[in-house]
């Protein structure tokens, strides 16, 4: 190699890369802290909570204001909030552009942990929001080794008893099996979603305490009526009789599932109908079907899904072989074809597939989570929705009166068994073990367990290893499950559930009202409510928290990721969106 | 010597350049975007649009690129799309874990396979030999993720309650943790590199809680490491073993060593001045050229035993298409990987000088 | 093909005349390849026979079946009303000894097909480049460079995650990412002997250049080919039950030993016979290969006094 041919080469590579650093357009998403120097890890910060810029000497002696209240001009811009205002010091008043029975369960969840207002400000509505959080729940970040491990502290502002454990430790592992291992080793003292197939062996286990949850989730095999030959209702029931759903509860299900007879699970009252139940398995009548159809000889197609662990589908791989057996003995041939998770759910949102493995497990306890999301358009899976069906749904949805709702719902029920988009196949459990020495355990059907109501005796520490590392601790920007369960231990709500059950207590708020139409929803702070660095939280703080996520103007609306998922998917819109 | 050390170096940039492109190109090509990943079944059309718009992903795919090649000149990594920290202080945290696993997997190699090797050449063709070399081609033939899985079943399960017990996984005993060097010998004041650099080191457990006393913690750090660098070095342990009985049988046969021997020298003499010295010189190339095998091998056992480790970030930021992260991981380990190789040919080159005379 | 010698004694021993016996003769005198061969031709005979000696469809979920269903053999005791299964039912219902018997069929066709491809296209990349020398070889090097940059798993990793999950895709990335070790020991040999004077000869003759090519140089080659071949062939089936391993090889319901690891995965503590086993035979494979490589090194190695 000659030296001289290299020299100028390298020389112009270097030119270059000048010429790019400086024409080449700037990022267009500006990072928080870009080119500063490398941060250091927020590994052992000193108490994270660092005064926010308002002195509280200050706030006592000015008379309290509303600073934040936010309206929409008119509900013609399609959300369902009209209005959020502190009416004092301590009562904050929702206004709603229609009667939303579900808004009490809908703000008890962990996208609305009330944040300080002025901490708010102070990071930008990002940046240490997302790493150092400030909230008024029972407990308070002390360090987060990303990748190993979260340590949580009890908050010693916290309104309610102290947490009974002094340090809360979350840890995390994709393996179940080394889930398993680390409990049974006693280097754990919970761990969350044990395999399936491990439950007898941890029930057997008297060292072990095995807590299953009930299932708010739906499996179902999903066909798209705008793909051949799933375009023709006859071939979609047939397919819906071809399913031997209890012999795929019975394998592949842990103890306490359930088949499906319905798209949402029993608990979920209003929207589960007695009496409506799916049709039975008969591998005979769909033969008899598919022939009517068209299809004598059934016919093939491919069968997607991803492998990946969820409540409502613990062993996907397996399922999808069994489904495809039996599909095989009406004659449709199966191919599958498992995609990578990303590209599989772009695949199914787009519209791409033909039939496909899905589920969904419930944000909160209204059938309205269930059905609009699926039924009404919002999502291509199914191809196009029915509008005797998209009617059905809208009017139980926004409708105040519980018997009438039932009524309803049952329509529905009937009218996607009619159409049948896609096979209900179970609604699945999960669980979570506990040491048997713990005190309290506690399994919540929504999975966000109250960790400060359970000690070990002998230990001031509680270790809990999940599935997988929490993203944030801006909870209102997140939508990942493992992320809740850490970050809603650190924040409050209005109201939140009495542990173990579906049942919202007072929390931050200790009381609330609400019109007859289920429009106008006032809530009574507690008036001793201080976040954990001492500063008082009030009103004002509770209306921010929801108004920076309503209107996309807004200078903090800016988060993780900026999509306020849950914000959007519970209220429809945001104020002001750009289109 | 200079020039040959010049030499190479030049042809570094344009191998350099080719690992920029290739990784950007395979990044972008993977199908997927972080939004559906993110929002899972939840997500729809009209709000990702929105996400791809604001990170810039929808842009074409040379303006991308140029983008990032700029940042990059500057020093910008960018931040994670997942979680919106700075690339540099993910890898700042997550690769001394990396390489510490990696020297550990490189010590246990070396110590334990150079003295397999000579004992199975001076003892050739005698029971010993044979049964070192089988170990090592098992050793070498056993897929990491099995030998991972086997050790933290029998470590772990089979001896709970034995001394010889050891954890399964995770760095640290829940409750322990290192104090920043920083901290410790009140550095507050650094800026810009040096406060990397300081970071960097503060991060291996091991060495920060070695220089500062912490004997709890670096005993314990010590025991979390001994699974993972066992999975992880035995592969090299059994080439570098092989290498060395080879290299050391090749060099016993040469005739000045029959020459020493007749002169009546000591045969501990013989072999450890005479023959070993020479021997040397491959397994040196050797040990430095496990460094691939380590570096995918830590991948595997990153995920196995629960370590939070540049191997683990990479797989998870696959997965989330966490672009800026996986670029930035694939380059520098890319980068590590071609610097050490680099290193080992100048040495290769200063040890022997046949070959810098070339 | 080979070069002639003259029958010669040594000492009392008869030497047989042609290259290739001397190097088989000289290949099962050393132990451990013998071992390395019989294991092979164990696992060849298992992997032709395989539609005769596995006892169910590798494939077909077995409605009777109870999951995870403990082995079953009766000359062991087990008694006779229940059905036999030497190696139980796996974590879906199959019979677990049929998949693996399939599986070692999928493995050695894996491993073989996969170096073939590889092989021929880094050879032809390497001797090609060797024997031309100046920018195409400077080019295709600088290439092969930046492959050898990547450690061998991410690049592996990388390539998958572009074209999708699949066995196939498995098979290409892995392929792919063999070449340059190939090109890398084609190109040196080439590059050795083209300065030999039987080249030099061939020159002066007139003789095509891709004929001195492929009759002359290549065949002086061959012997760090065929050991890179058969070392290679046992990388490979690893590199393949990794990327199963990983889920992004082969998919369900392929009976392939890398992807049966990875699914009863978690299922170490109630069945672990279900993991033992295949990591076993992956292991046992590949060592086989790893003898017989090592003794096909020492035995074709000129250099080695005899």
């Amino acid at each position: 190699m000659k030296r001289r041919i290299f020299l100028p080469f390298v020389i112009t590579l270097l030119i270059l890369s000048m010429i790019l650093s400086a024409c080449a357009p700037a990022a267009t998403k500006a990072p928080a802290a870009a080119t500063e120097a490398p941060a250091v890890p927020t590994e052992a910060p000193a108490v994270p909570t660092e005064a926010p810029a308002v002195p509280t000497k200050a706030a006592e002696l000015q008379p309290w204001t509303a600073k934040y209240n936010l309206s929409a001009p008119d509900c013609a811009y399609g959300g369902e909030l009209k209005s959020i205002e502190a009416v004092d010091q301590y009562t904050v008043k929702f206004t709603l552009c229609n009667s939303d029975p579900a808004f009490l369960s809908k703000v008890a969840f962990p996208a609305f942990g009330i944040q300080s207002a002025d901490y708010l400000v102070k990071t930008g509505g990002t940046g240490d929001l997302l790493s150092t959080p400030l909230g008024s729940g029972p407990y308070m970040l002390k360090e987060w080794v990303r990748g190993d491990h979260i340590t949580l502290v009890p908050n010693p502002n916290y309104w309610g008893p102290a947490p009974m454990n002094k340090e809360l430790i979350i840890r995390w592992n994709k393996e179940a099996a080394a889930r398993l291992l680390e409990i049974q080793a006693g280097t754990a003292d919970a761990i969350d979603t044990p395999s399936p197939d491990d439950f007898e062996k941890i029930m057997a286990d008297p060292t072990l305490n095995l807590m299953p949850r009930k299932g708010l989730n739906i499996f179902y095999l999903g066909m798209n009526t705008a793909m051949k030959p799933f375009d023709n209702e006859l071939v979609r029931q047939a397919v819906a009789m071809a399913i031997d759903k209890k012999r795929i509860v019975d394998n592949y299900y842990p103890n306490g599932s359930l088949p499906a007879e319905q798209f949402v699970p029993p608990s979920m009252l209003p929207g589960y109908v007695e009496g409506y139940k799916w049709y039975d398995y008969d591998p005979e009548g769909a033969k008899k079907l598919l022939a009517e159809a068209g299809f004598p000889d059934g016919f093939e197609t491919t069968l997607g899904y991803r492998d990946v662990v969820r409540v409502y589908l613990p062993l996907p791989g397996k399922v999808a072989q069994e489904i495809q057996s039996q599909l095989a003995q009406v004659g449709i041939k199966v191919t599958i074809a498992p995609m990578e998770s990303g590209a599989y759910l772009a695949s199914v949102a787009a519209g791409e597939q033909y039939l496909f493995m899905n589920g969904w497990g419930a944000d909160y306890p209204d059938p309205s989570n269930f059905y609009d999301f699926h039924f009404t358009g919002a999502s291509k899976s199914f191809g196009d929705p029915f509008p005797d069906v998209v009617d059905a749904i809208r009017a139980a949805a926004y409708n105040s009166d519980t018997a009438q709702r039932t009524q309803l719902y049952g329509k529905v029920a009937e009218l996607i068994k009619l159409h049948a988009p896609m096979v209900p196949i179970a609604h699945g459990t999960n669980a979570i073990v506990y040491k048997a020495s713990v005190l309290n355990p506690e399994a919540s059907p929504l999975q966000d367990e109250q960790f400060q109501y359970m000690s070990v005796p002998g230990q001031d520490q509680f270790v809990q290893i999940q599935a997988g590392e929490p993203i944030s601790m801006y909870c209102s920007d997140e939508t990942d499950g493992e992320t809740f369960r850490a970050c809603f231990q650190i924040f409050d709500f209005l109201y939140w559930y009495k542990p173990g059950t579906t049942e919202l207590v007072p929390s931050a708020a200790e009381s609330y009202t609400v019109n007859d139409d289920l429009t106008e929803w006032t809530f009574k702070l507690r008036q001793n409510n201080k976040f954990s660095d001492g500063t008082p939280m009030d009103s004002n703080d509770v209306v921010q928290t929801f108004v920076v996520q309503w209107d996309a103007t807004n200078p903090l609306h800016v988060g993780n990721t900026g999509v306020f998922e849950y914000f959007g998917g519970y209220f429809s819109k945001m104020l002001n969106a750009p289109e | 010597m200079l020039r040959f050390l010049v030499r190479r170096l030049i042809l570094l940039v344009p191998v350099l350049l080719g690992i920029l492109i290739i990784t950007f190109a395979l990044a972008r090509m993977i199908p997927g975007d972080p939004c559906t990943i993110a929002l899972g079944e939840h997500a729809t059309q009209a709000v990702c649009d929105k996400y791809l718009d604001r990170m810039g992903l929808n842009d074409p795919l040379p303006t991308q690129f140029l983008r990032y090649m700029s940042s990059l000149v500057r020093g910008d990594l960018g931040n994670s799309i997942r979680t919106n920290e700075t690339v540099t202080s993910i890898v700042l945290l997550r690769m001394p874990m990396t390489i510490e696993l990696t020297i550990f997997a490189l010590l246990f190699a070396t110590i334990v396979g150079v003295p397999m090797g000579i004992l199975a050449a001076l003892r050739r063709n005698s029971f010993v030999d044979v049964v070192t070399m089988a170990l090592a081609n098992v050793g070498v033939s056993m897929p990491v993720f099995f030998l991972g899985l086997l050790l933290a079943y029998l470590f772990a399960l089979v001896l709970k309650g034995t001394p010889f017990w050891l954890p399964p996984s995770a760095r640290l005993t829940s409750g322990l943790s290192t104090v920043p060097l920083m901290e410790t010998f009140n550095l507050t004041n650094l800026r810009g590199f040096p406060l990397t650099l300081v970071t960097f080191f503060s991060n291996m457990v091991v060495f920060n809680s070695l220089i500062s006393g912490n004997w709890k913690v670096f005993g314990d750090s010590l025991r979390h490491l001994i699974l993972p660098s066992i999975t992880v070095g035995t592969i090299p342990l059994a080439i570098i073993a092989r290498m060395t009985r080879s290299s050391l049988v090749d060099v016993l046969g040469l005739d000045y060593i029959r020459t020493s021997r007749a002169k009546g020298l000591k045969e501990r003499l013989v072999v450890f001045r005479h023959a070993f010295r020479n021997a040397l010189l491959p397994i040196t190339t050797i040990v430095g050229l496990q460094l691939g095998s380590l570096l995918g091998g830590a991948i595997l056992t990153e995920t196995i035993f629960g370590l939070p480790g540049m191997g683990t970030v990479l797989v998870t930021s696959i997965f989330a298409r966490d672009y800026p992260v996986i670029q930035a991981s694939v380059v520098l380990i890319a980068l590590i990987f071609v610097v050490v190789n680099l290193l080992v040919d100048i040495s290769y080159g200063y040890l022997d000088p046949r070959i810098r005379l070339q | 093909m080979g070069i002639e010698i003259e029958d010669a004694k040594i000492g009392s021993k008869q030497v047989p005349s042609n290259v290739w016996l001397e190097a088989l003769h000289h290949l099962l005198e050393k132990r451990s390849a013998v071992v390395g061969l019989f294991i092979l031709g164990a696992l060849t005979i298992v992997a032709l026979l395989a539609p005769i000696i596995a006892t169910y469809d590798p494939i077909e979920i077995l409605r009777d079946a109870k999951r995870n269903t403990p082995p079953c053999i009766h000359l062991l005791g087990c008694p006779e009303d229940q059905p036999e299964h030497y190696f139980g039912i796996d974590g879906n219902s199959r019979d677990f000894f049929s998949r693996v018997i399939y599986g070692a069929r999928l493995s050695l066709l894996i491993g073989i097909v996969t170096i073939a491809f590889s092989s021929v296209v880094g050879t032809l990349l390497g001797a090609v480049s060797g024997f031309v020398g100046g920018w195409t070889d400077n080019i295709i090097m600088r290439i092969m460079d930046v492959m050898l940059a990547f450690p061998y798993l991410l690049l592996a990793i990388a390539v998958v995650a572009v074209l999708g999950p699949g066995l196939i895709n498995a098979l290409v990335s892995i392929a792919i990412v063999e070449i340059p070790a190939f090109a890398r020991i084609a190109r040196s040999s080439v590059i050795s002997v083209k300065e030999m004077d039987f080249v030099t000869a061939d020159r002066a003759l007139g003789v095509s250049p891709v004929r001195t090519l492929f009759r002359r140089i290549l065949p002086n080659a061959l012997t760090p080919l065929i050991v890179q071949g058969t070392l290679g062939i046992g990388t490979v089936i690893i590199s393949v039950a990794s990327l199963s391993f990983l889920g992004l090889g082969a998919q369900p319901p392929t009976a392939e030993w890398g992807i049966m690891l990875s699914e009863e995965r978690n299922n170490i503590f109630n069945a672990p016979h279900l993991l033992f086993i295949p990591g076993f035979l992956i292991t046992l494979t590949v060592l086989a290969f790893n003898l017989l490589g090592d003794g096909l090194r020492d035995a074709l190695d000129p250099r080695l006094n005899r």
